[in-house]
């Protein structure tokens, strides 16, 4: 898989309360310098790239207005070439803003794949997490997408929050899967600190559902996707035959990438670069020098090594590339991760998907975050940012 | 001051109350008034000079001064000492007596009459000290030394009108307690020409100078340079140095009968000395030794593990730094299968324990998980012989002993009228024996009870303060061996026994104990992918069982190009707080589930 081009934009209508993007609430921030400062770091950090996978993301990149929205493209396929390198050009949209003309904007601009952000079919749910639409619009919007020809559409929705009950959650997801996208996405809530969500969590007024019950969720998700034609390829990924999303095959397969804008990161192997996350900063740096960088690690072999089972693992079908993995690194991942290793190929939590391929179980994928944690090298160490 | 006094214008006092009644910024207040330090460089408490002191508020060791002072025309020396009114430190207290002749006994004119007003002021009745009752902080708006007046009548015979008032924060009156410390106490009685008796009241360590005696000389002169023996453990010095604390170390030439001052020769440790032992004299005539003190006991035991087995050596340096000024801690080594190699340590009480445990987190960075802490128990062998044990694990087969010996204390309870009946219930519960009730005042009682010490280190405190709505106070007395029927409760965790978290305790209670204990270990121990079972076991019988159901699912539900670096760290943090965990078998143990044990929740 080649390089892909991610575009960051981080004005949202208004910032939800689970979400922890990079994103802001947009105040009448000048948008034309933020497309301008966009292009710039492009010309700089992306010329003549011809990616072979484009995700415009955010968020909100709708928000833009459509001609901005078409100059920005524009102005990315004369410095990548990328309508005529890519073969997955996604751009996120949320239905508040998804209308005719950025459809066409879009459309004409060279996306070829709609992510629609609907979360929750459920009105209340919908306000309660301060989101700016209802199910009715987020419905409307699937169907626009598909009047302006958009043949690949993702749809997002979050699942699991607590008094999440399994029937509303079955129902929800039948009626998206019904509308027929190629993709859905089905995120189990997460609470992250830095979030309106985590904060009340901190002060005790919310409290996330129990795990057994989010996992009964997890079980249900994957059996009425599969029962749909959506076979889970990742963790929260569900695609119809052929419609994985390459874009994000990319990062979990560990390739190369190169992110434009308000902290987006870029990796090659031996780096993972970070952009300012600050948008000031981030339009200043990028508008001077072209080259907005906030941070850069160097990871050395084993962290590596680890990350690639990191994203890997993610997997549940393909799994990990062995020999990838030792090429890349120089290392072998069974002498590395040496007793962890056999423990969980013994106990079924990591599986051989093939003689150089190793995949998480059932019970694996269910417990991910335990098994990376038991692979984790000692020596990796907290660095505090 | 190295002017000379005679003995009739030396005073010797010690301030002893109730914790927080006032002691130490009674103290600041006579340093000020008597000019020892100007105001402007005063710090509260001035005499608490550790930072564990300054940072708590509390005294933790008593604390000698000299001040002087104008009395009535006529100048005076005055030997003050500070002492702690904590119920752990007790002992420092009963050392600071014996240098004294006199003692204010502050009582907080808002709280009133204490558990440890009573003991203090016994203690220095027993010593034939002169005991002057002081109502501080009379500046409250809450102050009610009418009252008071009438518990000191009742509960200590001492008479009201002998009571002054004084106001340590304002000063108020501090001039007439400074007064009647002169007028009342008697001076230093002694021959400073009869052979040299000093009597070693206190001992600190000095980074620099090495070990620093405080003296009182009871008869004789003791001159710089003289050679010196301690008679009890028989070792002779040369005196490098003497002087007084006035507070700062001011040398002097000679310490005279009456005359408290300091000591510094080139003694190494702490071990080489003993509080309590007389100074003499090397060469001349034999001299009886001076009455001395009783080493305190430990009665409170728990185990210090470093988490990181590799620190081992390190923890025992630091607990031999710690040594170094803290006699009273006592330690050795131990081996638990759950925790592998630390220290089972001795305290004089809880919060000697806390403190110790703080002071090596600070002074050594170490993390240390501590278990829960046990009683010292005595155990009669069928041939008649006695053994003391200080952790459950050492506790012989039932067949292999007669009888088994717990300490039992007596404990003075002073509590609200209203409270009585909560109290009652409380210590009837924890297995105590009541001896009797008298009236402090119309609404204030004290009541004496036998109870085993082992009830009393397991939340006593906090359920004494919860029944009189922080009103109770407590004191007891050394305790005594007294048999019971005890058993060892043990604790499986994954079906594996975990020998830190098994605890001695009555027969009766064994079930309850468990079932609280196992409660406690369910909300500590993290959830595994797999279901842990606990049991609670007497013998080989299970006498309560909890399941630690297995965690339902845990994967991050979005990771993209850029989570890589976050999640790392995630991880990372997370395999750091697993690292300081420990594991029973395959199923890992916070630190501070190895205090379950104490838990009483039902
Ligand atoms: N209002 C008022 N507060 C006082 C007075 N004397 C002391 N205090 C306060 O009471 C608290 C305890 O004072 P300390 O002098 O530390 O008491 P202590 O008796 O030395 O305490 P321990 O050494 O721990 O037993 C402090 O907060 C003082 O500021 C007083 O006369 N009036
Ligand atoms: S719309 Fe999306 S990116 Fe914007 S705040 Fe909501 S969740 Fe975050
Ligand atoms: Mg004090």
């Amino acid at each position: 898989m080649g390089p892909g081009l991610y575009v960051h934009l981080p004005w949202c209508v208004r910032k939800c309360r689970y979400c922890d993007f990079h994103s802001h609430a947009w105040r009448d921030q000048d948008l034309t310098r933020t497309v301008d400062a966009l292009l710039c770091e492009a010309e700089r950090r992306a010329g003549g790239m011809r990616p072979k996978t484009v995700f415009v993301g955010g968020g909100t990149p709708t928000l833009l207005p459509a001609p901005e929205l078409r100059r920005l493209l524009d102005g990315l396929d004369a410095v990548t070439s990328f309508r005529a390198s890519a073969v997955e050009v996604t751009c996120e949209a949320n239905p508040e803003s998804f209308d005719d003309v950025r459809a066409e904007a879009l459309r004409a601009g060279g996306v070829d794949r709609i992510s629609l952000g609907v979360q929750s079919l459920d009105d209340a749910t919908l306000a309660r997490w301060d989101r700016v639409h209802d199910a009715d619009a987020a419905r409307a919007a699937f169907r626009r997408a598909r009047e302006h020809g958009f043949v690949r559409v993702n749809v997002d929705l979050i699942f699991g929050w607590p008094g999440h009950d399994a029937e509303a959650w079955r129902t929800e997801l039948e009626e998206v899967l019904g509308w027929e996208p190629e993709h859905v996405s089905c995120y189990e809530l997460m609470v992250e600190p830095d979030t309106a969500l985590g904060r009340a969590a901190r002060r005790g007024r919310f409290a996330p559902a129990d795990d057994r019950h989010r996992r009964r969720l997890f079980d249900l998700t994957r059996e009425v996707c599969a029962a749909h034609g959506f076979g889970g390829y990742e963790v929260s990924a569900f695609a119809r035959a052929g419609e994985a999303c390459a874009h994000n095959l990319n990062y979990w397969r560990s390739g190369e990438w190169v992110g434009l804008g308000v902290g987006a990161t870029s990796r090659s192997e031996l780096e993972l670069r970070t952009n300012l996350t600050d948008p000031a900063a981030w339009t200043e740096a990028a508008l001077a020098t072209g080259d907005p960088v906030g941070e850069v690690e160097r990871p050395d072999p084993r962290t590596r090594l680890f990350d690639r089972f990191l994203m890997g693992l993610r997997l549940p079908e393909e799994g990990v590339d062995l020999a990838r993995a030792r090429d890349a690194t120089g290392l072998d991942p069974e002498r590395v991760f040496g007793d962890a290793w056999r423990t969980l190929l013994d106990d079924g939590r990591l599986e051989r998907a093939a003689p150089d391929r190793i995949r998480v179980g059932e019970e694996g994928l269910r417990h991910l975050d335990t098994v990376l944690l038991e692979l984790l090298p000692d020596e990796t160490r907290v660095h505090e940012v | 001051m190295t002017k000379t006094f005679p003995p009739e214008r030396i005073r010797n006092f010690c301030i002893i109350a109730h914790i927080d009644h006032g002691k130490s910024t009674l103290a600041d207040r006579f340093l000020e008034l008597t000019g020892a330090v100007e105001p402007r460089r005063a710090q509260e408490q001035m005499l608490d000079s550790m930072d564990l002191e300054r940072e708590r508020g509390i005294t933790i060791k008593a604390a000698g001064v000299s001040l002087t002072a104008e009395v009535d025309g006529e100048e005076y020396l005055l030997n003050l000492i500070d002492t702690p009114g904590h119920v752990d430190f007790a002992y420092e207290v009963e050392k600071s007596l014996q240098a004294c002749e006199g003692a204010l006994l502050l009582i907080d004119a808002a709280q009133g009459i204490q558990a440890q007003t009573v003991a203090n002021a016994h203690l220095a009745l027993d010593h034939d000290l002169t005991v002057i009752p002081v109502f501080n902080k009379v500046d409250l708006p809450h102050a009610r030394p009418e009252e008071i007046a009438e518990e000191l009548e009742n509960t200590l015979l001492l008479e009201r009108e002998r009571a002054l008032r004084c106001s340590a924060k304002t000063g108020e009156g501090v001039r007439e307690v400074l007064e009647a410390v002169v007028r009342e106490i008697p001076p230093p009685q002694g021959d400073p020409d009869a052979p040299l008796r000093a009597l070693v009241f206190d001992a600190r360590y000095d980074e620099f100078r090495g070990v620093i005696l405080y003296l009182r000389v009871v008869e004789g002169t003791l001159r710089k340079g003289d050679q010196v023996r301690l008679l009890g453990v028989g070792a002779t010095y040369e005196t490098l140095e003497l002087g007084k604390s006035t507070p700062e170390p001011t040398p002097v030439e000679r310490l005279s009968a009456g005359e408290v001052g300091y000591f510094v020769s080139n003694i190494k440790t702490l071990e080489d000395v003993r509080v309590g032992d007389t100074l003499a004299l090397a060469k001349g005539a034999e001299v009886e030794p001076l009455p001395g003190y009783r080493d305190p006991q430990p009665m409170v035991w728990c185990g210090l593990y470093p988490v990181n087995p590799g620190d081992f050596e390190d923890l025992r340096a630091a607990l031999n730094a710690l040594k170094l000024n803290d006699s009273s801690l006592v330690f050795e080594p131990e081996t638990s299968d759950a925790l592998g190699f630390g220290f089972r340590c001795g305290f004089l009480g809880l919060l000697h324990m806390e403190i110790v445990q703080e002071r090596l987190e600070r002074e050594s960075d170490l993390d240390i998980v501590q278990t829960a802490p046990s009683v010292p128990y005595e155990i009669l062998f069928s041939d008649g012989t006695t053994r003391i044990i200080h952790r459950p694990g050492d506790l012989p087969d039932p067949n292999f002993f007669e009888e088994i010996r717990e300490p039992v204390v007596r404990a003075h309870v002073l509590v609200p009228t209203e409270s009585i009946g909560a109290i009652m219930k409380l210590c009837s519960e924890r297995r105590g024996r009541f001896l009797r009730q008298e009236h402090l005042s119309s609404h204030r009682v004290m009541l004496t009870w036998d109870l085993p010490l082992a009830e009393v280190i397991y939340d006593f405190y906090d359920k004494l303060k919860s029944a009189t709505r922080g009103y109770g106070t407590m004191n007891f007395e050394e305790p005594r061996f007294e048999a019971a029927d005890l058993v060892k409760l043990r604790i499986l965790v994954g079906g594996k026994e975990a020998d830190a978290l098994s605890c001695i305790c009555h027969r009766d209670a064994a079930q309850r104990r468990g079932r609280a204990v196992l409660k406690k270990l369910k909300k500590e121990i993290p959830r595994h992918q797999f279901e842990v079972a606990l049991q609670a076991a007497v013998g080989g019988k299970i006498v309560a069982r909890e399941n630690i159901r297995a965690l339902g699912k845990n994967v991050t539900a979005k990771c993209y190009g850029g989570d890589i670096t976050r999640k790392r760290k995630l991880l990372a943090k997370q395999k750091e707080g697993k690292k300081r965990m420990k594991s029973i078998g395959n199923v890992e143990v916070p630190q501070k589930a190895f205090l379950a044990v104490l838990s009483t929740e039902e």
